[in-house]
């Protein structure tokens, strides 16, 4: 895949995990793709910094100090209104293969709150890279 | 919906299925003058329809009618809803023909002729007893969630090193020859390492929980004396202690007789003054005392580290619970040290508590039983 997208030197990646060797690895992937990227690891330090860098994509990790911090922060993200100008996607990574489907049943009301994309940890990087093409093109 | 509290509620909670008029009206009157909504039916057909659409709690059912029979009744009744409980009213009070509608899921019968007292009385049986049902439903129901959660979580928390190890070899093969990718090589093997470390001690961890709590460890009771162990065990991290500069003391007065299992009470002593020496700061010092008070036996493991925040101690041995720091670097560990101490101080017999304060030290007192010098149980 050319990295050659010349607007992919602006494009931020946010991304809010609690274990720092994860981090390490999806920060060498990325940054050789072109995208900067910003660490947070925890769920409040990620809204901070979400309100700082404006990323373009968001990879969430869901059990951080709680099981389910990051179901809290993509709720806060899509269903606060707080955040309602940024539009960010958002990536739900887990070593948990649940999908968003258990946690969020199919209900009109609840379905704006899903996050865009839920992959499961080790990530396949090919397939992770797609999807984040994928997705930040928009 | 909440079944069994004998008042008057929106939704009709009795269905009656009796051909006897006469028995009809008893029924709707002794119930409805005690606050329940009843609706009555003269035959099998009409009444089970009504079943399924009411949702009643219970239904009194006669097992003598025309049409549908009482029996046939009652198995419908239980493929519209298993839970319902059935009460019978039956015209020729033989013990067989009430062991056969027990035996076909009836709660409970009911001889002609009765008194509304009578029928009150079955009929909150009845009600209590199907609120007990529920409840004990609802709990097993909790149990299994409880125990679902449980088991991703331990997953997850076995997985975590593994996905870490996992993704650095992954992104290892692509990454080229220059000086950057080299120190970053050299960086990442170091960390998978780590990681693996992490994961084996978590699983070692883990095992011995569970040997604790199946009863495998501890088994063996001996007399320990603290003033024999505690040196020993203090001298395992000397070498530690002095890399960060730390001063270890043992202060065990006299024999000091405890009683487990030798490799438990070793186990509980090391996990705490691992922690005493990893939370502690440069020059600190980490104090072991035991002494025999009031019938008890007390141990102690004091640091002047960095102590525990005050609204973490309620989880501090909740298993996997680490205490975070906002910008402090991480401390490796697996979250299950204290969790085991837990386990072992209770199966000593014993409590385990801590005192911390923020910022100066912590410690960890674990109190035993004082069966004094008797020889080795069996």
């Amino acid at each position: 895949m050319p990295a050659t997208d010349t607007r992919s030197d602006s494009r931020t990646v946010l991304v809010i995990d609690d274990d720092a060797d994860f981090t390490a690895t999806v920060r060498s992937v990325l940054e050789r793709e072109g995208f900067a990227v910003v660490n947070a690891d925890s769920g409040a330090e990620g809204l901070r910094k979400l309100r700082d860098c404006h990323p373009d994509l968001v990879i969430l990790d869901v059990m951080m100090e709680s099981p389910t911090e990051g179901y809290g922060v993509n709720e806060a993200i899509k269903h606060s209104g707080a955040f309602d100008d940024l539009q960010t996607p958002i990536i739900m990574v887990s070593s948990i293969q649940e999908s968003p489907d258990d946690r969020y049943p199919r209900a009109p009301e609840v379905d704006m709150i899903r996050p865009d994309r839920y992959l499961t940890k080790p990530l396949d990087i090919p397939k992770f890279l797609e999807i984040v093409r994928k997705v930040v093109r928009h | 919906m909440v079944e069994g509290s004998g008042e008057a509620g929106e939704a009709v909670r009795i269905v009656v299925i009796d051909d006897d008029f006469a028995i009809r009206l008893a029924c709707e009157q002794a119930l409805t003058k005690v606050g329940y909504r009843v609706a009555a039916y003269a035959d099998g057909a009409h009444g089970l329809d009504a079943v399924g659409e009411l949702k009643p709690g219970l239904v009194v059912v006669d097992l003598k009618m025309p049409g549908l029979s009482g029996l046939d009744v009652i198995s419908r009744l239980h493929a519209i809803d298993p839970s319902i409980t059935i009460v019978v009213i039956t015209g020729y009070a033989t013990i067989s023909t009430a062991v056969e509608a027990m035996k076909a899921g009836a709660y409970d019968f009911l001889p002609k002729p009765f008194s509304p007292d009578e029928l009150r009385l079955i009929v909150r049986r009845g009600f209590e007893r199907r609120e007990l049902q529920l409840t004990s439903q609802q709990c097993e129901l909790e149990r299994e969630l409880q125990r679902r959660r449980f088991v991703t979580f331990v997953s997850h928390q076995l997985k975590t090193p593994l996905v870490a190890v996992h993704q650095y070899l992954d992104v290892l093969r692509q990454l080229g020859d220059d000086p950057e990718a080299t120190a970053k090589r050299q960086d990442w093997l170091a960390r998978c390492l780590v990681r693996t470390d992490e994961l084996r001690r978590l699983i070692d961890d883990w095992l011995t929980l569970a040997q604790i709590e199946g009863g495998l460890l501890g088994r063996q009771r001996a007399r320990v004396d603290l003033a024999q162990v505690v040196p020993g065990i203090l001298h395992s991290y000397d070498a530690l202690a002095e890399r960060d500069g730390i001063t270890l003391r043992a202060e065990v007065a006299g024999p000091c007789p405890v009683h487990g299992d030798p490799t438990c009470v070793g186990v509980l002593i090391d996990n705490l003054v691992a922690n005493a020496v990893k939370y502690n700061r440069s020059g600190g010092c980490v104090t072991v005392r035991g002494r025999r008070v009031g019938g008890e036996v007390i141990l102690e493991v004091a640091d002047t580290g960095v102590g525990i925040p005050a609204d973490a101690i309620p989880f501090l041995f909740d298993d996997f619970y680490r205490v975070r720091r906002v910008g402090a670097p991480k401390v490796e560990g697996t979250g299950l040290g204290l969790p085991i101490c837990r386990r072992i101080a209770s199966e000593m017999g014993g409590v385990i508590e801590v005192e911390s304060q923020d910022g100066t030290g912590s410690t960890f007192r674990v109190r035993l039983p004082d069966r004094g010098d008797t020889p080795d149980l069996p």
